[in-house]
Protein backbone atom coordinates (compact mmCIF):
# COMPACT_ATOMS: atom_id res chain seq x y z
CA UNK A 1 0.00 0.00 0.00
CA UNK A 2 1.83 2.80 -1.36
CA UNK A 3 0.65 6.38 -1.45
CA UNK A 4 -1.58 6.50 0.46
CA UNK A 5 -4.82 6.28 -1.97
CA UNK A 6 -7.84 6.27 -0.30
CA UNK A 7 -8.74 3.91 -3.41
CA UNK A 8 -5.99 1.15 -2.78
CA UNK A 9 -7.45 -2.58 -2.61
CA UNK A 10 -6.54 -5.69 -2.34
CA UNK A 11 -6.58 -7.63 -5.85
CA UNK A 12 -8.26 -10.76 -5.53
CA UNK A 13 -10.74 -12.08 -8.35
CA UNK A 14 -11.01 -8.36 -9.46
CA UNK A 15 -12.57 -7.16 -12.79
CA UNK A 16 -9.86 -6.06 -15.06
CA UNK A 17 -12.29 -2.98 -14.88
CA UNK A 18 -11.01 -1.84 -11.48
CA UNK A 19 -7.85 -0.80 -12.49
CA UNK A 20 -9.59 1.09 -15.22
CA UNK A 21 -11.79 3.33 -12.98
CA UNK A 22 -9.11 3.86 -10.52
CA UNK A 23 -6.91 4.79 -13.74
CA UNK A 24 -9.65 7.26 -15.31
CA UNK A 25 -9.73 8.37 -11.34
CA UNK A 26 -5.81 9.04 -10.98
CA UNK A 27 -6.11 10.95 -14.85
CA UNK A 28 -9.28 12.98 -14.22
CA UNK A 29 -7.66 14.41 -10.60
CA UNK A 30 -4.35 14.72 -11.86
CA UNK A 31 -5.74 17.02 -14.33
CA UNK A 32 -8.26 19.01 -12.67
CA UNK A 33 -11.14 17.58 -13.95
CA UNK A 34 -12.43 16.18 -10.76
CA UNK A 35 -11.56 16.68 -7.43
CA UNK A 36 -11.17 13.91 -4.58
CA UNK A 37 -13.49 15.57 -2.32
CA UNK A 38 -16.44 15.81 -5.60
CA UNK A 39 -16.00 12.17 -5.87
CA UNK A 40 -16.16 11.44 -1.83
CA UNK A 41 -19.27 13.87 -2.08
CA UNK A 42 -20.71 10.79 -4.80
CA UNK A 43 -19.59 8.07 -2.60
CA UNK A 44 -21.44 9.64 0.25
CA UNK A 45 -24.35 10.49 -1.50
CA UNK A 46 -24.89 7.07 -2.48
CA UNK A 47 -24.02 5.71 0.78
CA UNK A 48 -26.83 7.64 2.21
CA UNK A 49 -29.34 6.63 0.18
CA UNK A 50 -31.15 3.31 1.29
CA UNK A 51 -33.93 1.60 0.94
CA UNK A 52 -34.59 3.01 4.47
CA UNK A 53 -35.88 6.03 3.00
CA UNK A 54 -38.80 4.58 0.87
CA UNK A 55 -39.96 2.64 3.89
CA UNK A 56 -40.00 5.92 5.71
CA UNK A 57 -42.32 7.19 2.84
CA UNK A 58 -44.47 3.92 2.99
CA UNK A 59 -45.04 3.81 7.19
CA UNK A 60 -46.02 7.72 6.76
CA UNK A 61 -48.28 7.45 4.44
CA UNK A 62 -50.09 3.78 6.15
CA UNK A 63 -50.74 5.99 9.41
CA UNK A 64 -51.19 9.64 7.96
CA UNK A 65 -53.98 9.55 4.71
CA UNK A 66 -53.35 13.16 4.13
CA UNK A 67 -49.82 12.56 3.34
CA UNK A 68 -50.56 9.07 1.66
CA UNK A 69 -52.83 11.50 -0.92
CA UNK A 70 -49.55 13.82 -0.89
CA UNK A 71 -47.08 11.11 -1.77
CA UNK A 72 -49.05 9.99 -4.65
CA UNK A 73 -49.49 13.39 -6.22
CA UNK A 74 -46.07 14.69 -5.34
CA UNK A 75 -43.73 11.96 -4.49
CA UNK A 76 -40.99 14.16 -4.42
CA UNK A 77 -42.63 16.96 -2.26
CA UNK A 78 -43.80 14.12 0.09
CA UNK A 79 -39.90 12.88 0.56
CA UNK A 80 -38.60 16.59 1.28
CA UNK A 81 -41.51 16.69 3.61
CA UNK A 82 -39.78 13.97 5.57
CA UNK A 83 -36.47 15.32 5.36
CA UNK A 84 -35.08 13.25 2.09
CA UNK A 85 -33.36 14.99 -1.15
CA UNK A 86 -35.35 13.06 -4.08
CA UNK A 87 -33.77 15.92 -6.38
CA UNK A 88 -33.27 14.45 -9.56
CA UNK A 89 -34.17 15.28 -13.34
CA UNK A 90 -36.27 12.42 -13.62
CA UNK A 91 -39.63 12.55 -12.00
CA UNK A 92 -40.31 9.97 -8.75
CA UNK A 93 -44.20 8.50 -8.47
CA UNK A 94 -45.27 6.01 -6.10
CA UNK A 95 -47.83 3.71 -7.90
CA UNK A 96 -50.24 2.43 -5.21
CA UNK A 97 -51.30 -1.16 -4.56
CA UNK A 98 -54.94 -1.50 -3.47
CA UNK A 99 -56.94 -5.23 -3.27
CA UNK A 100 -57.13 -5.38 -6.79
CA UNK A 101 -54.29 -4.11 -8.42
CA UNK A 102 -50.73 -5.32 -7.31
CA UNK A 103 -48.02 -3.06 -9.22
CA UNK A 104 -44.35 -4.45 -10.49
CA UNK A 105 -41.28 -1.95 -11.16
CA UNK A 106 -38.92 -2.74 -14.13
CA UNK A 107 -36.51 -1.03 -16.53
CA UNK A 108 -36.36 -3.94 -19.70
CA UNK A 109 -33.55 -1.23 -21.01
CA UNK A 110 -31.28 -0.55 -18.30
CA UNK A 111 -32.11 -0.97 -14.93
CA UNK A 112 -33.54 2.73 -13.96
CA UNK A 113 -34.49 3.12 -10.22
CA UNK A 114 -35.18 5.91 -8.00
CA UNK A 115 -31.91 6.11 -6.49
CA UNK A 116 -31.90 9.27 -5.42
CA UNK A 117 -34.38 8.20 -2.76
CA UNK A 118 -34.19 4.56 -2.54
CA UNK A 119 -29.70 4.27 -3.34
CA UNK A 120 -28.73 1.25 -5.39
CA UNK A 121 -31.20 -1.28 -7.03
CA UNK A 122 -30.32 -5.25 -5.66
CA UNK A 123 -28.44 -6.98 -8.18
CA UNK A 124 -31.57 -8.98 -9.30
CA UNK A 125 -32.84 -6.14 -10.63
CA UNK A 126 -30.61 -4.95 -13.08
CA UNK A 127 -30.42 -8.65 -14.02
CA UNK A 128 -30.68 -10.37 -17.70
CA UNK A 129 -33.48 -12.40 -16.89
CA UNK A 130 -35.31 -10.26 -14.67
CA UNK A 131 -35.17 -7.47 -17.02
CA UNK A 132 -36.20 -9.76 -19.85
CA UNK A 133 -39.12 -11.66 -17.64
CA UNK A 134 -40.96 -8.96 -15.59
CA UNK A 135 -42.69 -7.71 -18.60
CA UNK A 136 -43.77 -11.08 -19.94
CA UNK A 137 -44.74 -12.99 -17.01
CA UNK A 138 -44.62 -10.57 -14.17
CA UNK A 139 -46.69 -13.61 -12.18
CA UNK A 140 -43.85 -16.42 -12.76
CA UNK A 141 -41.45 -13.65 -11.96
CA UNK A 142 -43.13 -12.63 -8.59
CA UNK A 143 -43.45 -16.81 -7.98
CA UNK A 144 -39.57 -16.91 -7.78
CA UNK A 145 -39.68 -14.68 -4.75
CA UNK A 146 -41.99 -16.13 -2.62
CA UNK A 147 -45.02 -14.31 -3.64
CA UNK A 148 -48.62 -14.91 -5.69
CA UNK A 149 -51.40 -12.53 -6.12
CA UNK A 150 -54.75 -13.51 -6.88
CA UNK A 151 -56.02 -14.55 -10.26
CA UNK A 152 -58.68 -11.53 -9.93
CA UNK A 153 -56.04 -9.33 -8.73
CA UNK A 154 -54.62 -7.03 -11.51
CA UNK A 155 -51.02 -7.21 -11.82
CA UNK A 156 -49.17 -4.18 -13.48
CA UNK A 157 -46.11 -3.36 -14.81
CA UNK A 158 -44.62 -0.31 -14.69
CA UNK A 159 -41.81 -0.39 -17.64
CA UNK A 160 -39.48 2.84 -16.67
CA UNK A 161 -38.62 3.43 -20.03
CA UNK A 162 -37.92 6.70 -19.70
CA UNK A 163 -37.67 10.37 -17.58
CA UNK A 164 -40.12 8.36 -14.13
CA UNK A 165 -38.77 6.58 -11.58
CA UNK A 166 -41.31 4.38 -9.96
CA UNK A 167 -41.69 2.66 -6.44
CA UNK A 168 -44.58 0.60 -5.22
CA UNK A 169 -46.92 1.97 -2.14
CA UNK A 170 -47.88 -1.41 -0.98
CA UNK A 171 -50.79 -1.70 0.90
CA UNK A 172 -50.07 -2.09 5.03
CA UNK A 173 -50.25 -5.39 6.01
CA UNK A 174 -53.28 -7.15 8.57
CA UNK A 175 -52.61 -7.38 11.93
CA UNK A 176 -50.46 -4.62 11.99
CA UNK A 177 -52.70 -2.14 14.11
CA UNK A 178 -50.75 -1.43 17.12
CA UNK A 179 -47.31 -0.91 15.78
CA UNK A 180 -46.12 2.59 15.67
CA UNK A 181 -44.41 4.23 11.67
CA UNK A 182 -41.02 2.68 13.19
CA UNK A 183 -42.36 -0.44 13.45
CA UNK A 184 -44.41 -0.49 10.40
CA UNK A 185 -41.60 0.86 8.54
CA UNK A 186 -39.21 -2.36 9.83
CA UNK A 187 -41.96 -4.08 7.68
CA UNK A 188 -41.12 -2.46 4.40
CA UNK A 189 -38.36 -4.02 2.32
CA UNK A 190 -36.34 -3.19 -0.84
CA UNK A 191 -38.43 -5.61 -2.77
CA UNK A 192 -41.99 -4.86 -1.36
CA UNK A 193 -40.47 -1.55 -2.98
CA UNK A 194 -40.15 -2.69 -6.18
CA UNK A 195 -43.20 -4.78 -6.25
CA UNK A 196 -41.54 -8.68 -6.10
CA UNK A 197 -43.10 -9.34 -2.64
CA UNK A 198 -45.62 -7.53 -0.46
CA UNK A 199 -44.94 -6.68 3.86
CA UNK A 200 -46.19 -8.73 6.15
CA UNK A 201 -46.67 -8.91 9.67
CA UNK A 202 -44.35 -12.20 10.14
CA UNK A 203 -41.49 -10.51 8.77
CA UNK A 204 -41.35 -8.12 12.20
CA UNK A 205 -40.24 -11.20 14.12
CA UNK A 206 -37.08 -11.44 11.96
CA UNK A 207 -35.56 -9.78 13.74
CA UNK B 1 -49.31 21.32 -26.74
CA UNK B 2 -50.15 17.74 -26.58
CA UNK B 3 -51.45 15.54 -29.23
CA UNK B 4 -53.03 13.24 -27.08
CA UNK B 5 -55.18 13.30 -23.79
CA UNK B 6 -56.04 10.47 -21.12
CA UNK B 7 -57.84 7.79 -22.82
CA UNK B 8 -57.07 7.73 -26.43
CA UNK B 9 -56.43 4.85 -28.00
CA UNK B 10 -52.69 5.06 -29.60
CA UNK B 11 -50.80 2.41 -31.63
CA UNK B 12 -46.79 2.14 -30.85
CA UNK B 13 -45.13 2.99 -34.23
CA UNK B 14 -43.97 -0.37 -35.42
CA UNK B 15 -40.46 1.79 -36.79
CA UNK B 16 -37.29 1.09 -36.35
CA UNK B 17 -34.64 3.58 -35.75
CA UNK B 18 -30.85 3.81 -35.81
CA UNK B 19 -29.14 5.00 -32.29
CA UNK B 20 -30.66 5.62 -28.88
CA UNK B 21 -34.26 4.77 -28.46
CA UNK B 22 -36.03 4.69 -25.86
CA UNK B 23 -38.99 2.87 -26.93
CA UNK B 24 -38.93 -1.30 -26.34
CA UNK B 25 -39.20 -3.41 -29.65
CA UNK B 26 -41.55 -5.22 -27.47
CA UNK B 27 -44.36 -2.66 -28.11
CA UNK B 28 -43.32 -2.04 -31.37
CA UNK B 29 -46.85 -1.74 -33.13
CA UNK B 30 -48.94 -2.82 -30.36
CA UNK B 31 -52.21 -0.68 -29.10
CA UNK B 32 -52.98 0.60 -26.01
CA UNK B 33 -54.13 4.04 -24.48
CA UNK B 34 -53.41 6.95 -22.85
CA UNK B 35 -52.95 6.30 -19.03
CA UNK B 36 -51.30 9.79 -17.81
CA UNK B 37 -49.95 12.74 -19.39
CA UNK B 38 -46.03 13.31 -17.54
CA UNK B 39 -45.31 16.09 -19.09
CA UNK B 40 -42.52 17.57 -21.55
CA UNK B 41 -39.30 16.50 -21.69
CA UNK B 42 -36.12 16.99 -24.27
CA UNK B 43 -35.71 14.04 -26.34
CA UNK B 44 -33.29 11.64 -25.11
CA UNK B 45 -32.54 10.01 -28.86
CA UNK B 46 -30.81 13.38 -29.02
CA UNK B 47 -29.57 13.92 -25.57
CA UNK B 48 -27.44 10.84 -26.39
CA UNK B 49 -25.35 12.46 -28.69
CA UNK B 50 -24.64 15.62 -26.99
CA UNK B 51 -27.47 17.37 -28.99
CA UNK B 52 -30.27 19.21 -27.21
CA UNK B 53 -33.04 17.46 -27.26
CA UNK B 54 -34.93 20.62 -27.50
CA UNK B 55 -37.84 21.11 -28.72
CA UNK B 56 -39.03 18.97 -25.72
CA UNK B 57 -41.61 16.15 -26.24
CA UNK B 58 -44.58 15.34 -24.58
CA UNK B 59 -44.02 12.06 -22.46
CA UNK B 60 -47.14 9.82 -22.02
CA UNK B 61 -47.82 6.43 -19.60
CA UNK B 62 -49.44 4.35 -22.15
CA UNK B 63 -51.68 1.18 -21.13
CA UNK B 64 -51.62 -2.12 -21.95
CA UNK B 65 -53.62 -5.36 -21.82
CA UNK B 66 -51.04 -8.02 -21.32
CA UNK B 67 -52.81 -10.54 -23.98
CA UNK B 68 -52.45 -7.54 -26.97
CA UNK B 69 -48.48 -7.49 -26.41
CA UNK B 70 -47.82 -11.01 -25.87
CA UNK B 71 -48.89 -13.79 -27.75
CA UNK B 72 -49.89 -16.57 -25.32
CA UNK B 73 -49.31 -14.14 -22.23
CA UNK B 74 -49.86 -17.17 -19.29
CA UNK B 75 -51.41 -14.74 -17.15
CA UNK B 76 -55.15 -13.61 -16.64
CA UNK B 77 -56.26 -11.11 -19.18
CA UNK B 78 -57.27 -8.34 -16.46
CA UNK B 79 -52.88 -8.12 -16.65
CA UNK B 80 -51.71 -4.63 -17.56
CA UNK B 81 -48.53 -3.18 -18.59
CA UNK B 82 -47.56 0.35 -18.50
CA UNK B 83 -44.77 2.38 -20.25
CA UNK B 84 -43.87 5.59 -20.44
CA UNK B 85 -43.73 6.65 -24.26
CA UNK B 86 -42.79 9.93 -26.52
CA UNK B 87 -45.41 11.46 -28.34
CA UNK B 88 -43.39 11.03 -31.85
CA UNK B 89 -43.59 6.87 -31.05
CA UNK B 90 -47.32 7.19 -30.70
CA UNK B 91 -49.91 7.00 -33.50
CA UNK B 92 -53.76 6.87 -33.28
CA UNK B 93 -55.06 4.04 -33.37
CA UNK B 94 -56.88 2.76 -36.69
CA UNK B 95 -54.12 5.15 -38.75
CA UNK B 96 -52.21 3.14 -41.08
CA UNK C 1 -33.88 -5.60 -32.48
CA UNK C 2 -33.05 -2.20 -31.90
CA UNK C 3 -30.27 -3.18 -29.74
CA UNK C 4 -28.57 -5.72 -27.94
CA UNK C 5 -29.88 -4.01 -24.51
CA UNK C 6 -33.27 -4.23 -25.42
CA UNK C 7 -34.48 -7.44 -24.17
CA UNK C 8 -37.88 -6.96 -22.62
CA UNK C 9 -39.57 -10.30 -23.66
CA UNK C 10 -36.63 -12.00 -24.48
CA UNK C 11 -36.69 -15.52 -23.21
CA UNK C 12 -34.13 -16.12 -20.07
CA UNK C 13 -33.79 -18.60 -17.15
CA UNK C 14 -34.77 -18.34 -13.39
CA UNK C 15 -33.80 -14.98 -11.49
CA UNK C 16 -30.43 -15.48 -9.15
CA UNK C 17 -30.98 -13.58 -6.33
CA UNK C 18 -28.25 -13.55 -4.07
CA UNK C 19 -26.26 -9.46 -3.74
CA UNK C 20 -22.93 -9.67 -3.77
CA UNK C 21 -21.20 -6.85 -1.57
CA UNK C 22 -20.46 -3.63 -3.29
CA UNK C 23 -16.47 -3.72 -3.86
CA UNK C 24 -14.73 -0.26 -3.96
CA UNK C 25 -13.93 0.17 -7.76
CA UNK C 26 -17.66 -0.14 -8.25
CA UNK C 27 -18.46 2.45 -6.06
CA UNK C 28 -15.66 4.34 -7.92
CA UNK C 29 -17.23 3.89 -10.99
CA UNK C 30 -20.41 5.27 -9.40
CA UNK C 31 -18.99 8.17 -8.26
CA UNK C 32 -16.91 9.26 -11.18
CA UNK C 33 -20.47 8.97 -12.92
CA UNK C 34 -22.01 11.13 -10.90
CA UNK C 35 -19.53 13.38 -10.22
CA UNK C 36 -19.33 13.82 -14.56
CA UNK C 37 -22.66 13.87 -14.40
CA UNK C 38 -23.33 16.91 -11.79
CA UNK C 39 -20.44 19.16 -13.46
CA UNK C 40 -22.26 18.61 -17.25
CA UNK C 41 -19.46 16.92 -18.44
CA UNK C 42 -21.40 13.42 -19.51
CA UNK C 43 -25.09 12.55 -19.12
CA UNK C 44 -27.19 9.84 -18.55
CA UNK C 45 -28.51 9.74 -22.03
CA UNK C 46 -24.85 9.65 -23.35
CA UNK C 47 -23.86 7.53 -20.51
CA UNK C 48 -26.85 4.66 -21.39
CA UNK C 49 -25.91 5.12 -25.39
CA UNK C 50 -21.96 4.43 -24.47
CA UNK C 51 -23.51 1.38 -22.73
CA UNK C 52 -25.58 0.40 -25.58
CA UNK C 53 -22.60 0.88 -28.10
CA UNK C 54 -20.40 -1.98 -26.41
CA UNK C 55 -19.62 -4.83 -28.26
CA UNK C 56 -19.26 -6.58 -25.38
CA UNK C 57 -22.63 -5.75 -23.60
CA UNK C 58 -23.77 -9.32 -22.89
CA UNK C 59 -20.36 -10.67 -21.59
CA UNK C 60 -19.55 -7.89 -19.01
CA UNK C 61 -21.00 -7.26 -15.37
CA UNK C 62 -23.20 -4.09 -14.58
CA UNK C 63 -20.21 -2.02 -13.17
CA UNK C 64 -18.02 -3.02 -15.63
CA UNK C 65 -20.48 -2.17 -18.75
CA UNK C 66 -20.75 1.20 -16.89
CA UNK C 67 -16.88 1.78 -16.43
CA UNK C 68 -16.48 0.48 -20.16
CA UNK C 69 -19.41 3.37 -21.16
CA UNK C 70 -17.32 6.19 -19.38
CA UNK C 71 -14.00 5.32 -20.48
CA UNK C 72 -15.72 5.50 -24.05
CA UNK C 73 -17.02 9.25 -23.03
CA UNK C 74 -14.04 10.52 -21.74
CA UNK C 75 -11.87 9.45 -24.68
CA UNK C 76 -14.64 10.22 -27.32
CA UNK C 77 -15.05 13.97 -25.81
CA UNK C 78 -10.87 14.10 -25.44
CA UNK C 79 -11.27 14.16 -21.95
CA UNK C 80 -8.66 11.68 -21.66
CA UNK C 81 -6.60 10.01 -24.19
CA UNK C 82 -6.93 5.94 -24.47
CA UNK C 83 -3.25 5.70 -24.64
CA UNK C 84 -2.96 7.34 -21.36
CA UNK C 85 -6.57 5.50 -19.67
CA UNK C 86 -4.16 1.81 -21.17
CA UNK C 87 -1.07 3.25 -19.67
CA UNK C 88 -2.38 3.97 -16.15
CA UNK C 89 -4.60 1.28 -15.82
CA UNK C 90 -1.47 -1.50 -16.99
CA UNK C 91 0.74 0.48 -13.66
CA UNK C 92 -1.85 -0.46 -11.41
CA UNK C 93 -2.40 -3.73 -12.35
CA UNK C 94 1.11 -4.72 -12.42
CA UNK C 95 1.21 -2.59 -8.68
CA UNK C 96 -1.81 -4.76 -7.74
CA UNK C 97 -0.19 -7.79 -8.71
CA UNK C 98 3.13 -7.06 -6.80
CA UNK C 99 5.40 -6.87 -10.07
Amino acid sequence: MSDGHPHEEVPQERSPYAARIRAMEDLLVGKGVLTEAEIQDRIEYMESRTPANGAKLVARAWTDPAFKERLLSNAKAAARELGLDPTHEAEFIAVENKPEVHNLIVCTLCSCYPRAVLGRPPDWYKSFEYRSRAVREPRAVMREFGFEPEENVEVAVFDSTADVRYMVLPMRPERTEGMDEEELAALVTRDALVGVSVPRFEDAAAN
Amino acid sequence: MTAFTRGDRVRVRPAGKPGHVRTPDYLKGRSGWISSVLGHFPNPEDLAYGLSGIPARTLYRVGFRQPDIWTGYEGPAGDRLYADVYEHWLEPEGER
Amino acid sequence: MSGVHDIGGSPSGPIDRSQHEVEDWERLADAINGALGGKGLQTTDQHRRAIESLPDYKDLGYYERWTAATEKLLVEKGILTQAEIDEKAGELERRWSGS
